[in-house]
């Protein structure tokens, strides 16, 4: 294992793994079932079978997006330029916090804490009432800066973490062979800090890509829209919902695996 | 001095006169906008008239929707906190636990509500609760049949009494969201124990039940504390999301507010204000005490 041993580990038991899947699967089942039951003594009608044709379909050997896929696409697409914004917001805001500039650093600090003391779903509702008619910008848009100002506070402090951790000593250096602020940040802070900041990074794209869903309350046509615009054409609620869940599941757990190989791969290298 | 690690002395400097440039300028083509593109017309008492209203009948101030539905907020908050610690600390011991069952059901547990988005979860979910679970519990016959007394003790614990139904399955969904997040801190605060003092207690002769109960988890729950109301913060904020299930909390008055009165800029405005004010007082509060206790333990 190269996961720090902790000393919970050693109550770890000696048993046979297979007994607790065992146990593990019995208890899930046991919960599919009464679902199941659950779901039938409602009247609900399990149509699996319809699902595919939202995801996709093939028509004389010719690929149709469905709703679904298209929804995704629209999901990853908003996630894609929200990173984007969020990353130059988080920059800036780093380097305002930062800087000697008194006003520099008030206005990164009242824009973080009016962020972090506000909900989501309120900051969307002020950037698609107030924001986008006042600047007149459409709701894809208004999604995409709504959730990079919203994980812009957080990429702000991952980014000043990182540079804060780039030891003294090679600020000192930099400057002392006559590199300018901007140099020394550009050729000798961030390329040593970025390595650090790579696995909470990533780590905010799976936010990001969760978080997207807020979207769907302002219409925009993403994955959870979608979903939820099939599931009022055909009342198939918990097969949709399932299917969304499983594919926002999908692309998480792959970012989040990608996370801990990320800092795995950091601890070794620091070592 | 170049690097941040210092100390800067404050001066106003060219970047100074930049920003501040920049930050009137935006200002100033806002109010423009807003002013003679828009032509909107701010009317800011026809907004606050929702905050508190005077009651003829009992002859006193008594809260408007927002605040209403601020108290709704923080009651679901309140609640959600202590209910979440629950399963959080059931989850918590699971995830550390010998056997490997425990530790795969509250390892799945965490991983399936982290990684979901939380809208879709309850979405999810209050279909199912109000489906399946709400019926079970029978609250809305309990509510119907309890004594004006009991009534009134209900409308100050949950609000509303013909709300009740309504309050407690979106309690549920976040009880449950929040749960998760819980699990984990309860986790990190078991395990931020040092081992010696595992292997004191057992060598004394305690069971691993009494070294848990007695030794362990007084120690860890001193530790999971601060992080706990940090997670009280991040639930009033999370609280908004079950306005989407028709619970009557800020965000969903608030949006009736800005319908009713046709003035969404000074709605959202006074919403967003309230959340902010209520987070930011406790985040403040709580950071002075957490200071303070580190000084009293020193």
């Amino acid at each position: 294992m190269p996961r720090r041993r902790r000393w919970t580990d050693e109550l770890l038991t000696r048993r046979s793994p297979l007994i607790d899947m065992a146990q593990f699967v019995v208890l899930a089942g046991a919960l599919i079932w009464l679902g199941m039951r659950g779901a039938q003594s409602m009247g609900y009608n399990w149509q699996w079978y319809r699902v595919p044709q939202y995801l996709y379909r093939v028509i004389d050997g010719e690929f149709i997006k469905g709703p679904l896929l298209k929804g995704l696409i629209v999901t990853l697409e908003i996630s894609a330029y929200s990173l984007a914004i969020t990353l130059i917001i988080g920059l800036i805001t780093a380097l305002l916090r930062l800087s000697q500039s008194f006003a520099g650093r008030i206005i990164a600090r009242t824009y973080l804490e009016i962020i972090r003391n506000t909900p989501l779903l309120v900051q969307l509702f002020l950037f698609y009432f107030v924001l986008s008619p006042v600047l007149g910008i459409d709701r894809f848009w208004t999604g995409v800066l709504c959730l990079a100002f919203f994980e812009g506070s957080f990429a702000a402090e991952i980014i000043r973490a990182g540079i804060l951790s780039v030891p003294r000593g090679q600020w000192e250096a930099g400057s002392s062979i006559g590199l300018t602020r901007f140099d020394l940040y550009r050729d000798i802070v961030l390329p040593q800090a970025i390595q650090l900041m790579l696995p909470p990074l990533t780590g905010l794209a799976v936010n990001l890509i969760k978080h997207s869903a807020i979207v769907s309350v302002i219409a925009v046509f993403d994955l959870t829209t979608e979903g939820r615009n099939v599931i009022s054409d055909t009342f198939m609620s918990f097969e949709i919902w399932f299917a969304v869940a499983a594919i926002y599941l999908a692309f998480t757990c792959t970012l989040s695996a990608l996370v801990s190989l990320l800092e795995h791969r950091l601890a070794r290298s620091r070592r | 001095m170049i690097s941040p690690h210092g100390y800067r002395r404050p001066r106003v400097g060219w970047l100074d006169l930049v920003i501040i440039a920049l930050a009137v300028a935006v200002v100033a083509y806002f109010a423009y906008r807003v002013d003679s593109v828009l032509h909107y017309r701010w009317n800011w008492p026809r907004v606050t008239q929702f905050l508190v209203r005077w009651d003829d009948e009992r002859q006193r101030w008594v809260a408007n929707l927002l605040v209403e539905g601020l108290l709704t907020t923080l009651r679901l908050s309140i609640w959600g906190i202590i209910f979440a610690t629950v399963i959080g600390t059931i989850m918590g011991l699971c995830r550390i636990s010998r056997k490997l069952f425990p530790r795969l059901l509250s390892r799945s547990y965490v991983e399936l509500i982290r990684n979901i988005p939380p809208l879709v979860f309850m979405f999810i979910f209050y279909f199912f609760i109000s489906s399946q679970i709400m019926p079970l519990l029978g609250i809305e016959a309990w509510v119907r049949r309890a004594s004006p007394g009991s009534l009134a003790v209900i409308e100050v614990l949950f609000g509303q009494p013909r709300l009740m139904g309504n309050f407690v399955s979106g309690l549920i969904c976040l009880a449950l969201f929040e749960g998760a997040y819980v699990t984990e801190i309860v986790r990190a605060g078991i395990q931020s124990i040092p081992k010696g003092q595992w292997e004191a207690a057992q060598s004394v002769g305690l069971s691993r039940l009494q070294v848990m109960r007695d030794v362990i988890l007084p120690q860890a729950l001193q530790r999971v504390v601060p992080p706990l109301a940090g997670q009280l913060i991040t639930l009033i904020k999370t609280s908004s999301i079950v306005s989407l299930i028709s619970v009557q909390e800020l965000t969903f008055l608030a949006g009736e507010v800005a319908n009713t009165t046709a003035k969404p800029f000074e709605a959202w405005i006074i919403a967003a204000a309230m959340y902010f004010v209520v987070c930011f007082v406790l985040s403040v509060a709580f950071s002075r005490l957490e200071q303070r206790l580190a000084e009293a333990q020193r």
